[in-house]
């Protein structure tokens, strides 16, 4: 690191400590045990060759990069190449499990549709190229000579955090740029807000163990929610006797809704209506005191008596009743919200409602507490979401971006129709994708720099949902890279500092130099009382690093919720329901073929598209299991096979997200369609959040196309009276094992 | 077993396990499966394919019936039927999932009808399958009652491990071609790291020394898995609470809530596999 004239507190921020206030603990001493002795086999990357035990496994901690819960792995590598994830124990976020879609990393870092080169558009096509020229190329376009306006500049991300994105954020800054857009289809954006406004912070923390009863509105708690494995493992201790019970109010039967004790299917966008009607009966039967709730909202609550709740929600009486006894008699609760809610119009209000709930139940303090000041706010999750690709849109549109650069997102594949991305990505005179695959967006870039996988790259990681032991994530590579001439996310930010302040990084040969001077600057109070060289060493070895945070509590502030009367579509008479899975996600794991050839949960299909909808609508507009539909919006239509199921309100049709890529790869292109593409310019009024779950549609029976047609998993949807998966009450289980 | 013998000794037929004869067995691995615990997730399967080098079919021949997956999650719509009023029009009580893989019996419907002795008994209990020997008349897999004999129709090898996927191929297994039948080995390769190192280290393998890969991912841990002949394993503990009992045609509880069965247990194959009720609350 050159420049003494570097101030301290400078230093800090370059590195990523910025704001730090308080400690950050350290881990006990590890045992020192050689592979020699044959006991430790978690070491760190920093041992040389001798690692290699011919014919034994050795275990590397990183994080998985799969989704952006930072779930921590174990990669198991042999001979030098890593063969299989575990999940590491000494994560408190999957505390050594792992989900499919963490199972399939391999495939990610393996994929035969790799990209190899540096490729540059010359003469309007894309040609492969030396890295060196990739780099001339971007000085040339970027660099602090380039005739750029560094503050037209953009990047494009996914969900980023800890050092990459200090050095993202130093790159922004380097430019005279503020313009980063965060973008995920799959996000709490709404929810986040309504926190915010409600609880002054975006993501407290949810202690589902501490509850007896979840109502969950929608959220997919051990599904695509928050932190998949992790809220897993809190269901399991949450199912244990004495054992909580889960009610799900949702549109379409999510994998938490398949493990409900009580599922409901409310009219689409009403959810927020049939908490009102809870928060009613809750006060005015069963005495719960509303006096935290300011008198508006209190007078708006009586106006939703039970009787108008059915009429607008569709949900029998008796269910509104049942809910809001066992909300009153087992405390605490714990109401949460998920997409299927969040994503409406009015979808800020149902949330507020929803969330109004858990003021009345008094879970506030019990089971929803503060997540505490984490001590780093450069290196916590600059969460994703939909209104930041609008966002970059219309800054593309109008001309403001000469330069972007395109991380973590996919927005040819992801943007509706209605935003007409291509075409303004054509004003970017220059765009640059940092990818592993050539997908949708490199297919458009004018230079694609090709990444690193997840299992050869360094990083540091901040989940976006923290549970009660904080971390930060060690990514460590588990291989040398597979092609010499791809470069991790952290190198390329620092190549493209270079080109722009070369006085302040060019001491760092690498991304792996920046961390180890990143490490060694924290101050050393933070270091639990180690040196450099071991508190570097313990968080490869452990794979986290604890942090502490200060406590803060939360002090709620009721917000009133403004629930419109829901609109009647004649010509559009369905909610189309663009459901998430754990699988394919948002669509980047269906260039996996172990997710393409794993069922979806609740329908079981594999390999393709389909459209599922209520047996009794399938029955109305003539149509069968396995024929084609046409679900078409004011923006277009798609055709996919149809599965029913009763797992759906009637006036909803769910098309997966995941498939229908034009690129991408030989296990997702040209598979199944993208329900997005059809997505009306419907927004949350409040957020600004486009509505994914607003979009109205109308089906008619489509001709069959065989390439298309579904296959899905199994024979019989029943079990035909044989005793395989048996059930009893949960009465019966407390009594026998709830000692 | 000739026709003259089954009908003399009619009364034995298919209980031979019940006369034991596994207590002298090194291990009798077995597991246990908490239906109130599993979500569903298929995070099980994935393992089981990263861990066993299974292929990857493709859609048509997943269509025929050909996936791989050793370990598969069955999803059924049925009401359990716990309490009278529950809606047809949902599934009020969401969906039951099943986790289901090779179940072990010791007296296997698959093992006495190959004709090469390809699948067997080994001396820890485990069913398996000798894939040299494999010629691949399927017998087995057609008097498996749990459908979990998976056949190789085809080399899956070229659609399933494309270079460099190849290079994730877990090589303390071999990877299967065509004409041969596989199954789920309760990750045999595994067990035999595990038994090596005790035996180095001259103890008795311990109770979590080893892990089948389903097992180690289970988000949920609704997995359990161990050795039925070591009394302090949690899976013999979880047996015994719920008088679940290996070697026996009918079980007695002296407590009918208790929660533990095998799927099938009428068919007397005796799995080494116990499912715990799935729970529903029906207050609500």
């Amino acid at each position: 690191m050159s420049g003494n004239d570097i101030n301290r507190r400078n230093f800090l921020k370059v590195m990523g400590w910025g704001g730090a206030g308080v400690a950050l603990s350290g881990c006990d001493m590890p045992t020192t045990v050689t592979l020699e002795e044959g006991k430790e086999t978690v070491v760190s990357y920093i041992m040389p060759e001798e690692y290699v035990i011919p014919g034994q496994g050795v275990y590397f901690a990183s994080t998985c990069q799969q989704c952006s819960a930072g779930c921590g792995v174990h990669g198991r590598v042999r001979e030098g190449r890593v063969l299989k994830l575990e999940g590491n124990t000494e994560s408190p976020i999957n505390t050594g499990k792992l989900c499919q879609m963490g199972q399939s990393g391999v495939q990610a870092h393996y994929n035969p549709d790799r990209i190899q080169k540096p490729m540059l558009r010359k003469g309007g096509a894309l040609v492969e190229v030396t890295w060196e020229e990739a780099a001339a190329a971007l000085a040339d376009k970027t660099g602090k000579d380039s005739s750029l306006n560094g503050g037209r500049a953009a990047w494009l991300t996914g969900t980023v955090s800890g050092h990459q994105s200090v050095l993202l954020q130093a790159h922004l800054e380097a430019l005279g740029s503020s313009r980063h857009y965060t973008h995920e289809v799959i996000n709490n954006a709404v929810a986040t807000q309504v926190n915010q406004d409600m609880f002054g912070e975006v993501q407290p923390t949810y202690h589902v163990t501490k509850a007896k009863v979840v109502l969950s509105f929608g959220a997919d708690l051990v599904g695509t929610s928050m932190s998949p494995v992790h809220f897993s493992r809190e269901h399991t201790k949450f199912r244990s006797a004495p054992r909580g019970v889960l009610i799900q109010v949702e549109p379409k039967m999510t994998l938490t809704g398949g493990n409900a004790d009580l599922w409901i299917a409310a009219k689409p966008g009403s959810e927020g209506v049939l908490a009102m009607g809870i928060a009613n009966e809750l006060l005015a039967k069963h005495g719960l005191s509303g006096d935290a709730l300011p008198g508006g909202l209190r007078d708006s609550i009586a106006s939703y008596n039970t009787d108008k709740v059915v009429e607008i929600t569709g949900v029998a009486k008796t269910k509104i009743v049942e809910v809001a006894k066992v909300l009153a008699e087992r405390s605490p609760s714990l109401v949460l919200t998920g997409a299927s809610t969040e994503a409406h119009e009015h979808g800020y209000q149902s949330v507020a409602a929803a969330m109004m709930l858990n003021v009345i139940l008094g879970n506030i303090g019990k089971t929803i507490t503060s997540s505490g000041e984490f001590p780093f706010p450069q290196l916590t999750a600059k969460r994703g979401d939909m209104k930041g690709l609008l966002a970059f849109a219309e800054h593309a549109d109008k001309g403001e971006i000469d330069v972007a650069f395109f991380y973590g997102v996919n927005p040819v594949y992801t943007a509706p129709k209605f935003l007409n991305l291509e075409q303004k990505l054509d004003k970017i005179p220059f765009k640059v994708v940092l990818t592993q695959f050539y997908d949708e967006t490199a297919n458009r870039a004018d230079l694609v720099l090709p990444l690193a996988s997840a299992l050869e790259d360094w990083g540091t990681h901040v989940p976006g949902y923290l549970p009660e032991d904080k971390i930060i994530s060690m990514q460590q590579p588990l291989m040398e890279k597979l092609y010499k001439e791809t470069h991790g996310l952290g190198d390329v930010l620092l190549s493209l500092l270079k080109m722009r302040k070369p006085e302040e990084y060019e001491g760092f040969a690498d991304y792996y130099a920046f961390l180890r001077e990143a490490f060694a600057a924290i101050p050393s109070d933070h270091k639990g009382g180690v040196g450099d060289e071991k508190f570097w060493m313990q968080a490869l070895q452990f794979g986290v690093i604890p942090v502490n945070v200060a406590e803060r509590s939360i002090k709620p502030t009721p917000i009133e919720a403004d629930l419109p009367a829901l609109k009647e579509d004649i010509s559009y008479p369905f909610y189309l329901v663009p459901s998430a899975h754990l699988g394919l996600w948002d669509g980047r794991h269906a260039n996996l073929p172990w997710l393409q050839e794993a069922p979806d949960q609740i329908s079981k299909v594999v390999w393709g598209s389909w459209v599922e909808m209520h047996p009794k609508t399938a029955a109305r507009l003539g149509v069968e299991n396995g024929e084609f539909v046409r679900v078409e919006s004011m923006q277009g239509s798609i055709e996919a096979p149809l599965y029913t199921h009763r797992g759906i309100h009637p006036n909803a049709v769910a098309v997966p997200l995941g498939q229908g890529h034009e690129e991408y790869g030989r296990y997702a292109k040209g598979r199944g369609v993208n329900p997005l593409k059809i997505l009306n310019p419907v927004t949350d009024e409040k957020t600004g959040e486009p509505a994914l779950y607003g979009t109205r549609v109308q089906v008619a029976k489509a001709p069959f196309d065989e390439k298309q047609k579904m296959v899905r998993f199994g024979g019989s949807e029943t079990q035909v009276g044989r005793k395989l998966v048996a059930s009893i009450t949960a009465d019966v289980f407390n009594r026998t094992e709830g000692a | 077993m000739s026709l003259q013998n089954i009908l003399t000794n009619w009364s034995q037929y298919r209980k031979g396990h019940e006369q034991g004869g596994f207590h002298d067995y090194e291990h009798m691995w077995g597991m246990a499966v908490d239906l109130n615990k599993c979500i569903g997730c298929n995070a099980c399967s994935v393992a089981c394919y990263a861990e066993n080098n299974l292929g990857i079919v493709g859609k048509d021949r997943f269509e025929k019936g050909q996936g791989m997956h050793w370990m598969r999650i069955e999803r059924y719509w049925d009401e359990p039927n716990l309490a009278p009023g529950v809606s047809e029009e949902f599934p009020s009580r969401g969906a039951s999932f099943l986790p289901m893989m090779c179940q072990q019996c010791n007296a296997a419907t698959c093992e006495p009808v190959c004709p090469v002795a390809a699948t067997y008994h080994t001396p820890d209990g485990l069913n398996a399958q000798v894939y040299n020997r494999c010629i691949g008349s399927r017998y087995c897999s057609n008097n498996c009652p749990y459908r979990l004999r998976y056949f190789n129709f085809y080399s899956y090898y070229d659609w399933s491990w494309p270079e460099p996927l190849n290079m994730q191929l877990n090589p303390d297994l071999s990877v299967r071609d065509k004409g041969v039948m596989e199954k789920c080995t309760f990750c045999v390769q595994r067990i035999r790291v595990a038994k090596d190192t005790a035996r180095r280290e001259d103890r008795k393998v311990a109770d979590g020394d080893v892990y089948p890969a389903c097992v180690q991912t289970c988000p949920t841990d609704a997995l359990v898995f161990g050795d039925m002949l070591d009394p302090e394993s949690s899976v013999t503990k979880l047996w015994k609470a719920h008088q679940v009992e290996l070697g026996k045609t009918k079980q007695h509880k002296d407590n009918e809530e208790l929660r533990g069965y095998r799927i099938f247990e009428g068919l007397n194959t005796d799995p080494c596999v116990m499912y715990l009720e799935r729970v529903r609350e029906v207050e609500v």
